[in-house]
């Protein structure tokens, strides 16, 4: 089925690129470099390793800042300004993407990865249509495994079609970006890929593609060279077969947002690291509290020092390192998801990847062992209004975890200090801890002065929100 | 190959010898402030270490600040530079703050560290942010998108300093605490000014003479790494 292709009725490009200067370490990989991509052509860049391929492949997606130049992508008649130099930064229209390391978590399901792929680019799809296309490259038997048991060859298959998938569905023209992906492949899927190739651009799609393959740039209609951070445009021979594809799907409303939130929370109930990792450090924080102080009479001291025992453990939880943090590190995962998502990668990641059950059942719990010899009065109106403080800390796990992400950015975040940044977020806990004092030695009241435990708990939070906001916007701008 | 010079090693050497002698004067030859009014007079000698401590500092974090700003508007090797050298001082000025300070303030005040006390918790704040760049700059491989993230978290320590004040302020109001005794005095000796001035020009020579001495190391491996990468090129081909 051939898509009209509005390149017919208007030149516009599906994506180009102009004027752009891109640094990679301390080298500048690509000056005054403007590509184009146009409706139903395949273009390959070609060069040896470090010239510039990857580079140039994740500058189309918008995932790499630029020294100069802008990256537009066009869709329905309008230009997106996906990224440029002064900042400014849009997310791109749907698109595919397999990126040279898969960007796939190892504990996604073949099937599940395949449904991402597809809803983060507005395509529903039922699950026959998803045994479908994984049937087309041999792993529809597989649909239900974690792409981390599968052998490097089907990964390499799947994260294929994955970047293919949208474009396949699709009723509109689309990009799909692929990077080496030859890279594993065995013959026969060398072949499909070749074919799918020459399929989807004779439906109207583009299809950019980053090889030293030369098997793979023979399907290509252009072939751009980069040699000494400068392109060399030629001929592509344009070879290959073409194949029948599955009908396009129903659009959908394209969802990256809550593609993301649910994707995070289907990784953490299959393998949940999180929670593990955050409550199992509080737990050890709230045993240890009880077997210091157990023979204390906590009432009789000042009771901030009991507050302080109370609000640590979730205050440990909060500041924990995030798994969402080792998961979009695995396989640049997270690159994929930053190049679907856009500028709200960041934002989203920080919210996704707090803990936001763990603070209040861990307070409570904590209330409950270390709360002891308190008298029956306090104990009850500490139970009706410890939620507050609780939930306050919430606030401060965002904020935590907007710091995680932002070290995390680095090369080899592994060896970055990051708790030395986590330092500032003391100070909402002394707010937390004072408010809770202040419940227990007075009872909750509803004043508006700044000893009031409930302007504590709003304090505690604005403060957790400018820091928060301090580390999801200066970086991206 | 010949010895390495560098006027700004001189520039150095005279600056802590300035701060040497200002410690001897400060210790042996200041006079001692009222003892009425001091809970620790003795202590107070510190004083001429630790205020130009907190002076080199802030000229410290505000080169890391400006830096941090220029990289992040205009991509400026200059601005890098500033950002490399400021973290470094600011971490060393920075730590003589939050040492020399708790020293002091364990004697004078009866407490090592006061969280109501905003100068305190502001140069630890940016310390700490100092430290973490220090550390990143060693471990990280340069480039644009490091170099991005550090001034990021550059930028962001300075914005976490009015956060920071702005807690500090609501927790001491909250918490008054540490009361400290009215003096009597009006003015301070000119003996003591005398000698606070010296430790504040020394330390002043002495961030000169870094800087310039950093700036130049900072050079000097770029070179070195320019030389680097021709070898690593000659011998692929």
């Amino acid at each position: 089925m051939k898509v009209p292709c509005r390149h017919v009725m208007d030149t516009s490009p599906l994506a180009q690129v102009s004027g752009i200067e891109v640094h990679r370490g301390p080298f500048k990989v690509l000056e005054e470099v403007s590509v184009s991509l146009g409706c139903g052509e395949v273009v390959a860049i070609l060069g040896e390793n470090g010239s510039g391929k990857t580079t140039l492949i994740e500058t189309f997606a918008g995932i790499l800042p630029l020294r100069s130049g802008e990256v537009i992508w066009h869709e329905g008649g309008k230009s997106i300004t996906v990224r440029d130099s002064e900042g400014r930064r849009n997310p791109p229209p749907p698109m595919g993407l397999t990126l040279q390391r898969g960007g796939i978590c190892g504990d996604e399901t073949v099937s599940e990865r395949l449904s991402v792929s597809l809803s983060v680019s507005g395509v529903s799809t039922e699950n026959q249509q998803i045994l479908d296309l994984l049937g087309h490259w041999g792993l529809q038997h597989r649909s239900q495994d974690r792409v981390a048991h599968l052998s490097g060859g089907l990964r390499r298959r799947l994260a294929i079609l994955c970047g293919l998938a949208p474009a396949v569905l699709s009723q509109t023209p689309r990009v799909a970006i692929l990077d080496e992906p030859s890279e594993g492949l065995d013959e026969s899927a060398k072949k499909t890929l070749r074919c799918w190739i020459r399929t989807l651009s004779s439906m109207g799609h583009g299809i950019l593609i980053a090889t030293h393959d030369k098997e793979i740039s023979s399907c290509a209609d252009r072939i751009l060279s980069i040699e000494n951070k400068a392109i060399i445009e030629s001929s592509g021979e344009s070879l290959g077969g073409k194949l029948q594809l599955p009908m396009p799907g129903e659009v959908s409303e394209q969802s990256t947002l809550s593609s993301l939130f649910r994707w995070s929370m289907r990784m953490e109930m299959r393998n949940p690291i999180e929670t593990v990792g955050r409550a199992t450090p509080a737990i050890v924080a709230i045993l240890l509290s009880y077997a210091l102080v157990m023979d204390f009479d906590l009432q009789s001291h000042d009771s901030r020092l009991l507050s302080a025992l109370i609000l640590a453990p979730a205050f440990i939880a909060s500041v924990s390192s995030p798994a969402l943090v080792s998961r979009l590190a695995e396989s640049d995962c997270g690159r994929w998801w930053k190049a679907v998502v856009g500028p709200m990668a960041r934002p989203a990641f920080s919210i996704t990847g707090a803990s936001i059950l763990l603070p209040i059942p861990l307070t409570y719990l904590s209330w409950f062992i270390l709360s002891g010899s308190v008298d029956d009065q306090v104990f009850s109106e500490v139970m009706m209004w410890l939620w507050i403080p609780a939930f306050a800390m919430i606030d401060l796990a965002i904020a935590a975890t907007a710091l995680h992400l932002l070290v995390s950015d680095l090369s080899r975040s592994s060896m970055a200090p990051a708790p030395l940044l986590l330092v500032v977020l003391v100070w909402p806990f002394l707010e937390l801890t004072d408010a809770l004092s202040s419940i227990i030695d007075d009872g909750m009241t509803w004043g508006l002065s700044i000893h009031e435990p409930l302007v504590t708990c709003i304090l505690a939070s604005l403060i957790s929100a400018l820091v928060w906001l301090a580390a999801v916007l200066i970086p991206d701008y | 190959m010949g010895e390495y010079k560098d006027p700004a090693i001189t520039i150095t050497v005279v600056g802590l010898s300035f701060a040497l002698v200002t410690a001897f004067l400060g210790f042996f030859k200041a006079p001692l402030v009222n003892p009425d009014s001091w809970n620790a007079p003795g202590a107070y000698r510190i004083l001429y270490w630790h205020v130009p401590f907190a002076w080199a500092s802030f000229l410290s974090f505000s080169l890391l600040f400006l830096g941090a700003l220029l990289w992040y508007s205009k991509r400026s090797e200059r601005g890098w530079r500033m950002v490399v050298i400021g973290s470094e001082l600011g971490l060393l000025f920075g730590l003589g703050v939050i040492i020399s300070g708790p020293i002091w303030g364990s004697v004078e005040w009866g407490v090592p560290w006061d969280w109501g006390d905003v100068r305190l918790n502001t140069y630890a704040l940016l310390t700490l942010v100092a430290m973490f760049l220090v550390i990143s700059l060693r471990s990280q491989p340069d480039g644009d998108e490091t170099r991005d993230t550090l001034a990021a978290v550059g930028l962001f320590g300075f914005v976490l300093v009015p956060i920071t004040a702005a807690a500090t302020t609501i927790w001491r109001n909250r918490h008054p605490g540490i009361i400290l005794r009215e003096s009597g005095e009006t003015g301070v000796d000119p003996e003591i000014l005398q000698v606070m001035g010296l430790g504040a020009f020394s330390f002043m020579i002495i961030f000169i003479g870094l800087v310039i001495l950093n700036s130049s190391i900072h050079t000097l491996r770029g070179e070195l790494e320019e030389m680097n990468r021709e070898i690593d090129s000659e011998a692929i081909n």
